[in-house]
């Protein structure tokens, strides 16, 4: 354990860029996707992307140099010191299934769209102005 | 205390739960139990109303963990007066629909009315909880059933409308977690309450950046300018009792999330110079946009996002008595949009055409209905003898004590656009030639008794506003009032 | 083209301010500050969770416990979305006969897969399911719980849909089950309501940490969360499947 903190301390930098880089980057990748793409699925799965991003980083903040996972098993009873912040891990799990809920829908009505246009190109979805 | 503010979520939860088995026993299961648990919760509303009156605010514990520990409900006479609000506004609505509904089929009945009843139940969640992940959760809730409600009569439009409005919705949430996570990080809870007591300490960049990501989020609840696109559309393409929930309940909620966050979390300086003037163009662009629409259901959509523009002004403006004309004007534009919905979906009903030029002459078809959306339009341009104009005459009043001259010019102006474009229809129900067979859709007697008791509302609370006025300036005081707020909550903690 | 220069002005402002605001947030650094002097509510959690509630699964007495009406909101989201994607995907008999008769989109879903699949499948759906099971009743002891192991069943459910043709869940008791796990639920909030008079709260009785019967009522909505979560998401995957299976 105590390695594994050093290590960490040695190289924080590297962990900030690479945890916050990829969580930033997949927002911002999911964030092009829904507004420069044409497709509605690539469209929804661009918010799904947005919402991982935001997830990783609910997770990333949540962590604690040298924690172990909030979990009292036997022989960890005492652990309660040294452990990750347990809220955002249970945040992120409502999020995650919110995002579920919003993404099911989502294809649902792509489904619709697609039937009655018979495309699922969104310039071609004009019926109403966008 | 008989009744908690949590029976506001729990009646709603047990019924929607149920009346997939229900709607077994018997059929018409799926209209009737949400009627009486919006009954209940208008019931709850009042006892909860009085309990507040004699004792003070209600902050109820969840879990049984005291306020900044565990998720807890408040009840102050502001998210009273609001609840009380929507709750009542979604029982009539519920009992416009409930004939209106016959001409769906079996099945679909149970979907349109589970959606509809948490989509008011998770109003009044986001008004009462005092927790802003929970407050997150509610706008799903909500956010959910009016994106399925808005795509509910699965027409081409319908379906577009709805995933328009989805994906304006996904943005909100995603902006709306990233700004709880930062508030998070800097003061390490939840709970509203004491997010505000630690505000002071937070270092200014993050406060305003997660100022920001409230204001985008929470603005696209609240039908705030630049992120409305998705109102016209959800409000013209959803079944007509929606698009009176969105009027009267959805937007209520979706001002009072910006308005806590605005006002009780942060304590920045000039975001009440936004509101305004975010109010301002949202009310222009909205009522400037109303004028040219040609479907009678756009024009009301953009005349409700107009309303809420006027409402974010008097808040921007951010005195006690304009924060009382704000609240007001919530209550009418809930009532008398609800009314104008309700009578409009009986002329779209009879024309089998959204367009306003096909009302011609309506008058004498429906008569009853004609006369109560002339009393609607008369009274949200605000003429004198309605509910509609002493909001607007105290809006005026503040803007005009704080010297802001091109408010009230503004308001004065868009005054005179909605005069243009309401008496237009109006004139077309009353003046223009008819033409066509006799109606073929008359109101029914629930419809016509739910109509009849908001008409009797704007006109009773036009004549006596002092009926009301008591409780919309406690509201108002409960609102200006952050410190006690905060205290109320946190003080119980033991 | 405008368009094109606005989102890349957009995504770049999004990008930049993220970056500037987190990276002033150090990651691993402390936040919670100690157990004995509770500042967050995360160092309260740590420290009545395996003290008072019994349960040695943090995030599980946070998620049910603490804040278990989030919980409750969040099954009855998945409620409403299952509920919206049937009104949604609903269809009219009118509209399914005129399907009938221009049905052009491929039938690729009805096509049987090959037995090796099947074969497969049918060994380890009831395992999967047992797997999913374990990851509920175990959620207050171990990592998962009602959602993950709700999901992992759902999971199974999707391999029968997708490896045999007819499978058809049997609707009554998915309605049954459906309904019942969300009512007993909040039956056992309105217990702690009635009982301790808080929703939700706790009973008095708790157990030994890391006892299967142990932290009170809190396994037991675990155990119901999981059923709701399971049936829900299978409603989920039925409709959207049988969408273009239903035509024959």
């Amino acid at each position: 354990m105590m390695e594994f903190q050093a290590l960490f301390e040695q190289y924080r930098d590297l962990i900030t860029i690479a945890v916050y880089g990829t969580a930033i980057a997949l927002i911002v990748i999911g964030l092009y996707a829904v507004l420069m793409k044409k497709h509605l699925v690539k469209i929804v799965i661009g918010l799904s992307i947005m919402d991982a991003g935001i997830h990783l980083l609910f997770v990333a903040i949540g962590y604690i140099s040298g924690g172990t996972a909030p979990i009292f098993s036997p022989g960890n009873e005492n652990a309660g010191a040294r452990m990750v912040d347990p809220v955002p891990q249970a945040l992120v799990l409502t999020a995650i299934v919110i995002g579920f809920a919003v993404t099911a829908l989502a294809l649902s009505l792509v489904i619709r769209l697609y039937k009655h246009h018979h495309t699922a190109n969104i310039d071609q979805l004009n019926s109403l102005k966008w | 205390m008989v009744i908690t503010p949590v029976h506001y979520i729990v009646a709603p939860l047990i019924a929607a739960f149920a009346i997939p088995l229900l709607i077994k026993i018997h059929k018409d299961a799926a209209r009737i139990v949400p009627g009486i648990v919006l009954f209940y919760n208008v019931i709850v509303s009042l006892f909860l109303m009085n309990h507040i009156a004699e004792h003070g605010m209600i902050s109820e514990t969840l879990a049984g963990w005291q306020a900044p520990w565990g998720i807890n409900l408040v009840v102050t006479p502001f998210t009273g007066f609001l609840a009380t609000m929507v709750s009542i506004l979604g029982f009539i609505i519920w009992l416009y629909g409930y004939r209106f509904k016959r001409t769906l089929k079996g099945g679909e009945v149970k979907y349109y009315e589970i959606l509809q009843m948490m989509m008011i139940a998770g109003s009044i969640g986001i008004i009462i909880t005092g927790d802003i992940f929970n407050m997150f959760v509610f706008i799903e809730i909500v956010g959910i059933s009016a994106f399925s409600l808005t795509a509910f009569y699965r027409s081409r439009d319908g379906a577009e409308a709805g995933f328009k409005y989805l994906l304006i919705g996904g943005f909100a949430s995603a902006f709306l977690l990233l700004g709880i996570l930062i508030i998070y990080t800097q003061t390490g809870t939840l709970n509203m309450a004491q997010i505000a007591e630690r505000m002071p300490d937070v270092p200014q960049q993050m406060k305003i950046v997660a100022l920001i990501f409230f204001l985008v989020a929470l603005g696209i609840e609240a039908e705030m300018f630049p992120l409305n696109g998705w109102a016209p559309d959800a409000y013209s393409q959803a079944p007509s009792p929606t698009s009176a929930t969105f009027a009267a309940v959805v937007s209520v909620a979706g001002v009072y999330a910006l308005i806590r966050v605005v006002f009780t979390m942060f304590d920045v300086e000039g975001v009440n110079n936004y509101l305004m003037v975010m109010g301002f163009v949202t009310m222009l662009i909205a009522e400037i946009a109303a004028i040219s629409q040609k479907d009678l259901k756009r024009m009301l959509a953009y005349s409700s996002v107009g309303q809420v523009g006027l409402v974010l002004i008097a808040f921007g403006i951010g005195s006690n008595l304009a924060v009382f004309g704000a609240l007001f004007l919530m209550l009418n534009h809930g009532v008398i949009k609800s009314l104008l919905f309700m009578a409009g979906s009986y002329f779209i009903y009879n024309t089998d055409d959204k367009k306003i030029k096909s009302l011609n002459g309506i008058y004498k078809k429906l008569p009853i209905v004609s006369f109560f959306f002339a009393l609607g339009a008369l009274a949200i341009i605000g003429f004198p003898p309605f509910s509609g104009f002493w909001s607007k005459f105290y809006i005026l009043i503040s803007a005009a004590d704080e010297k802001y001259v091109f408010l009230i010019i503004g308001i004065l102006l868009v005054t005179i656009i909605e005069l243009t474009y309401y008496l237009r229809v109006v004139g077309r129900i009353y003046f223009a030639k008819q033409e066509g067979e006799p109606a073929s859709h008359k109101p029914s007697i629930n419809a016509l008794v739910a109509m009849s008791s908001l008409a009797l509302f704007i006109i009773v609370i036009g004549v006596y506003p002092d009926l009301i006025m008591p409780h919309i300036q406690s509201a108002a005081d409960a609102l200006l009032d952050k410190s006690n707020y905060i205290q109320q909550i946190l003080s119980i903690k033991n | 083209m405008l368009k094109k220069l606005i989102v890349f002005l957009l995504i770049g402002t999004l990008g930049y301010t993220l970056a500037v605001t987190f990276s002033s947030i150090p990651i691993g650094a402390n936040r919670i500050g100690s157990l004995d002097n509770p500042e967050t509510v995360a160092a309260y959690y740590l420290d009545k969770s395996p003290n008072d509630l019994k349960v040695a699964n943090t995030i599980t007495a946070v998620v049910v416990n603490f804040r278990g009406f989030d919980t409750l909101g969040e099954v009855s989201v998945l409620f409403l979305a299952a509920t919206g994607l049937a009104s949604i995907l609903y269809r009219k008999e009118e509209e399914e006969e005129e399907e009938e008769n221009k049905r052009h989109i491929s039938h690729r879903l009805n096509l049987p897969s090959s037995s090796l699949v099947q074969t497969g499948a049918k060994i380890l759906f009831p395992l999967i399911l047992l797997l999913g099971i374990y990851v509920f009743i175990h959620g207050h002891l171990t990592p998962g719980g009602g959602f993950q192991g709700g999901a992992i069943i759902a999971t199974g459910f999707l391999l029968m849909l997708v490896s045999y043709k007819g499978f058809k869940n049997n609707h009554k008791i998915m309605v049954w089950l459906e309904s019942l796990a969300g009512l007993g639920f909040v039956g056992v909030g309105l217990y702690g309501l009635i009982r301790y008079g808080s929703f939700l709260q706790n009973t008095g009785w708790t157990g030994n940490l890391n006892d299967l019967v142990s932290g009170g009522l809190i396994p037991l909505i675990y155990i119901f969360v999981g059923i709701k979560v399971a049936t829900e998401l299978t409603n989920v995957l039925d409709i959207l499947l049988n969408i273009k299976s239903r035509r024959k």
